[in-house]
């Protein structure tokens, strides 16, 4: 594999996310707001030359292999989370490197936790960036890469295929650029429904677009400190939904649209998600009983059980003040995640459905030695290669959790006032599930800021790692890889 | 009639064999010449030697004006190609045997009046057989008022050894009659004098409320199978596992063969696939054979299901049937501890000769070790038995008539019961008296 291949891919992506810089310099100048402006066309200048050069002076690799194709999705979504710090440097609405990497990984990952304590101080560009990025890397920038530009030639397929999450992409044509336009096609169809939706609440256009963005994505950005807190009952309901759509696979919504009625029935995962989601919520209402009135009480249980599950992030309440028992069961939420497919993090339902049935067939393995079985979800048979990889990517992804807080607790040690171990194991499950908030000191009524310098990195990789689904990031430090 | 049958197979010889002896005007054409040569020296029928599947073939050999095209060839595109091409030289019936269950219910758009598959034939016997107990068979006729009951007498049997003439006098309070006894390949028609020896395979009529008291003094069993153990991966194996689990039988299918496991595993997603020999006794106890209801053996080989069948006799499991390709050692090896045999093309020919009847004879039945028939058919106007009690009838000693249906009522006759027209006689007979019994019809 030689870096040169890579090179070029990052470079087209780079490039595509310059472009995408300059919708908020479009939204500076709607707004008037002058002293934005030269900074953010600078950021997208200087990410389209560089990305542009890389493309240009690295040649078209031809056909990628399936490394390659991994090796290079782990790298340009290193180089975007780092290209995408420059609006908010080059504007000055965050100061030092450190924190704008951390916002900017949080934004493309759709994690959605933040080093800012009140977005309602920033401009509308910057607030725009911010909600765009977890647009763009929410349905994945490499598959909106192939369904606008063909910039990626034949190797398209191993990188969608690195970046789309879940344990087996879904194909809805023949080719996959085809797929990767209807993608976006539901994704934007969905995005400017709910800004519709939203608009007629009280939300003002931009914040129902930005929020919008940020919902469907599962990133969870607000423009406000108190988050979706602070509007309506009518715009929670909304918002709800609209997370259990993002939460849900998108090619199930194009099949329920174009011709399959029982697309959504028919779908175990989605049984699963919905199942979880609705049981975490029956959990915190009959938890929190009597201490609003019922119909708030059971809004604010699904709004929280939905938001933590799909990795969205919106708060409604302050769940770092809940029983014990509740703050457990949040954090178990975070290591779930919605459905494979889908704009969510974390492990999802669908590879948490296929663990469970392959760990029932090893229960009957053992009742029945001479046995032959086969794990399936559903009535659908699924290939071992394909239970094995789950069983991998779920060892990967405790792996990566464990080491992560290990990590992140020795700087937390280290630093003054200590990170207790409840922030500590929270923000790192929240970031490898991205999902925002965490618990503790990072929880909805915080944010990330006092976190020490080196923590910050910790996560913001974590949050990488934990989008790209580990192996892309875990293929650049394989030695073998490189040799040749 | 001249009938047309496409592949001298195991069904398609059967079938010609059956339909020869009642008069009909048989045509075999077979495309492998030594088959074709077989079929010649044993059916007494014309065989060609040809590709059925092509309309030349059939005008060749002077088919136009066939009544009836049975296509039963091993090859689904063979028997669907020559129902094309029969429907091309307007012969008005035909009869496929199709395997591909996607295919079926395309043919039957195409104009062929009866598709059928032997392995689900045999599946559906299966199932049935699990479904009433320990009997061999169970038949239902005149819409199920009447019931035609199999199985094997045990030799601790209290009727071992007397006649049927004494036995009328001490079993009583329900309507039975035992219709025939097929004893060492051999069918007696009964008679008062018949005797019942042990191994003996039985059949017997009886009212449908009186299945009870049949299965109790037959010493057996009535309970459906709740676990089932299939032995073999066939696709008669498969398709039965798959039927009876869908009915909620929980089912094991054991196999030997690590690939066809892994198939079976795949697509049957409510049995237990296990990989193993049948005849492996630790393996065998340890998936619970001794507390299973039915065992089924159904590998494509006799030997080897007759002997699964009795080790899991040994080992303690409810009934056991085997499969049989060879049918005619089915009525020698009668005895030897089988509750019931099956054997897939007797499963498909008896649908295929209840297709070929319809008119005047409403079903038959034909038995894996027996060549008697049983047959339903209904007393026209112009018969001469009406007005005239069993007794007066004179029936041949191959011939008997073990049930009638009358309007909604149906019953066991006795030989002072007067035959009315319209009836539905139900008569078992050899193939001798085949004649006989349909001219009772008129």
């Amino acid at each position: 594999m030689s870096l040169r291949h890579l090179l070029h891919v990052v470079g087209a992506v780079l490039g595509a996310i310059g472009v995408a810089m300059l919708t908020p310099a479009i939204v500076t100048i709607i707004y008037g707001e002058w002293s934005d402006l030269p900074g953010l066309l600078g950021a997208a200048a200087l990410t389209t030359i560089i990305g542009f050069a890389l493309w240009r002076g690295f040649d078209r690799p031809g056909e990628l292999s399936p490394r390659e194709g991994f090796a290079a999705v782990g790298l340009a979504w290193i180089a975007i989370s780092i290209f995408g710090t420059l609006p908010y440097l080059l504007t000055g609405a965050i100061d030092n490197p450190t924190d704008a990497f951390f916002e900017s990984a949080a934004g493309f990952t759709t994690t959605g936790a933040s080093i800012i304590p009140d977005p309602g101080t920033l401009s509308h560009g910057i607030a725009f960036w911010r909600s765009f990025t977890q647009w763009i890397g929410g349905m994945g920038i490499i598959v909106l890469s192939i369904a606008v530009l063909p910039l990626l030639g034949m190797g398209a397929v191993q990188l969608a295929r690195a970046e789309a999450p879940g344990p087996m992409p879904d194909r809805l044509t023949p080719r996959f650029s085809e797929t990767a336009k209807r993608l976006w096609l539901v994704y934007v169809v969905l995005t400017l429904a709910q800004v519709l939706i939203l608009w007629v609440g009280d939300m003002s256009l931009f914040e129902s677009v930005v929020h919008s963005f940020t919902t469907l994505s599962t990133g969870g950005f607000s423009t406000n400190a108190g988050s979706i807190g602070a509007y309506s009952a009518y715009t929670q309901w909304v918002v709800i939904v609209f997370m259990l759509l993002g939460g849900t696979s998108f090619a199930l919504h194009y099949r329920f649209v174009r011709r399959d009625r029982k697309a959504y029935l028919k779908s175990p995962g989605l049984r699963v998600y919905l199942g979880i989601a609705i049981a975490a919520a029956a959990m915190i209402a009959i938890a929190n009983r009597g201490v609003s009135g019922t119909a708030d009480s059971i809004r604010e249980a699904m709004f929280t059980s939905v938001t933590i599950l799909t990795g969205t992030g919106f708060t409604t309440s302050d769940f770092a003040q809940w029983i014990p028992a509740l703050q457990v069961m949040i954090v178990g939420l975070m290591f779930i995640g919605g459905m494979a497919g889908s704009t969510s993090g974390a492990i999802k339902a669908d590879r948490i459905q296929i663990l469970y049935e392959a760990s029932r067939v090893d229960v009957r393995r053992l009742i029945h030695p001479r046995g032959v079985f086969v794990t399936r979800v559903g009535r659908e048979p699924l290939p071992d290669l394909v239970v094995e990889a789950v069983q991998t990517f779920f060892l990967l992804y405790m792996f990566a959790f464990m080491t992560g807080t290990f990590l992140f607790a020795i700087f937390g040690s280290i630093a003054e006032p200590n990170v207790g171990i409840v922030t500590t194991v929270s923000a790192v499950a929240s970031a490898i599930g991205n999902v925002g908030p965490g618990l503790g000191d990072v929880g909805p009524a915080g944010n990330y800021l006092a976190i020490p310098w080196a923590g910050k990195y910790i996560l913001a990789s974590l949050m990488i790692v934990g989008r790209l689904e580990i192996l892309p990031i875990v293929i650049l430090f394989n030695r073998e890889v490189w040799r040749r | 009639m001249r009938i047309v049958i496409v592949g001298a197979g195991a069904v398609g010889s059967y079938l010609a064999e059956k339909l020869s002896y009642e008069g009909q005007d048989v045509v075999v054409i077979e495309s492998d010449p030594e088959r074709a040569a077989v079929a010649q020296s044993e059916i007494d029928c014309l065989v060609i030697n040809g590709n059925g599947a092509s309309a030349e073939t059939l005008k060749s050999a002077g088919l136009d004006d066939a009544d009836l095209l049975i296509a039963v060839s091993s090859s689904d595109a063979v028997n669907v190609l020559a129902c094309a091409a029969g429907t091309k030289l307007q012969i008005p019936r035909k009869v496929a045997r199709v395997e591909d269950p996607q295919l079926k219910a395309e043919v039957e758009a195409l104009g062929v009046d009866l598709v059928i598959d032997p392995g689900e034939a045999a599946a559906r016997e299966l199932l049935q057989l699990a479904r009433s107990g320990d009997i061999a068979e169970r038949i239902d006729f005149a819409n199920g008022e009447l019931v035609l009951l199999g199985a094997y007498v045990d030799s601790r049997a209290p009727f071992v050894g007397r006649s049927l003439a004494d036995l009328r006098d001490t079993v009583v309070g329900w309507d039975w009659l035992v219709v025939a006894v097929i004893r060492h390949g051999e069918t007696i028609i009964a008679r008062g004098g018949t005797t019942m020896e042990a191994g003996d395979h039985v059949l017997m009529m009886a009212k449908k409320e009186s299945t009870e008291e049949a299965y109790r003094w037959l010493g057996l069993s009535s309970r459906p199978a709740e676990t089932a153990i299939v032995i073999g991966g066939t696709r008669v194996a498969r398709l039965t596992a798959q039927l009876l689990a869908s009915k909620g039988i929980r089912t094991t299918i054991i196999d030997s063969d690590m690939d066809r496991c892994r198939v079976m595993a795949r697509e049957l997603p409510e049995v237990l696939t296990v990989c193993g020999d049948a005849t492996d006794i630790r393996l065998m106890r340890s998936e619970g054979v001794a507390t299973t209801d039915t065992v089924m053996a159904l590998t494509g080989w006799d030997s080897e299901n007759v002997l699964a069948a009795l080790v899991a006799k040994s080992l303690g499991a409810g009934e056991v049937i085997a499969r049989f390709t060879n049918t005619d050692l089915i009525g020698l090896l009668s005895g030897i501890g089988l509750d019931a045999t099956v054997s897939s093309r007797l499963s498909a020919a008896n649908e295929i000769l209840r297709f070929v009847r319809r008119g005047v004879i409403h079903s038959v039945v034909t038995f894996s070790d027996s060549d008697a028939e049983a047959i339903e058919l209904e007393v026209g106007p112009g018969s001469g038995a009406i007005g005239r009690t069993l007794a007066d009838l004179k029936l041949p000693h191959s011939l008997i008539i073990g049930g009638i249906q009358r309007g909604a009522e149906a019953f066991v006759p006795r030989g002072t019961t007067t035959i009315e027209v319209g009836d539905h006689i139900i008569a078992i007979a050899l193939p001798e008296a085949i004649g006989a019994a349909e001219k009772l019809s008129g």
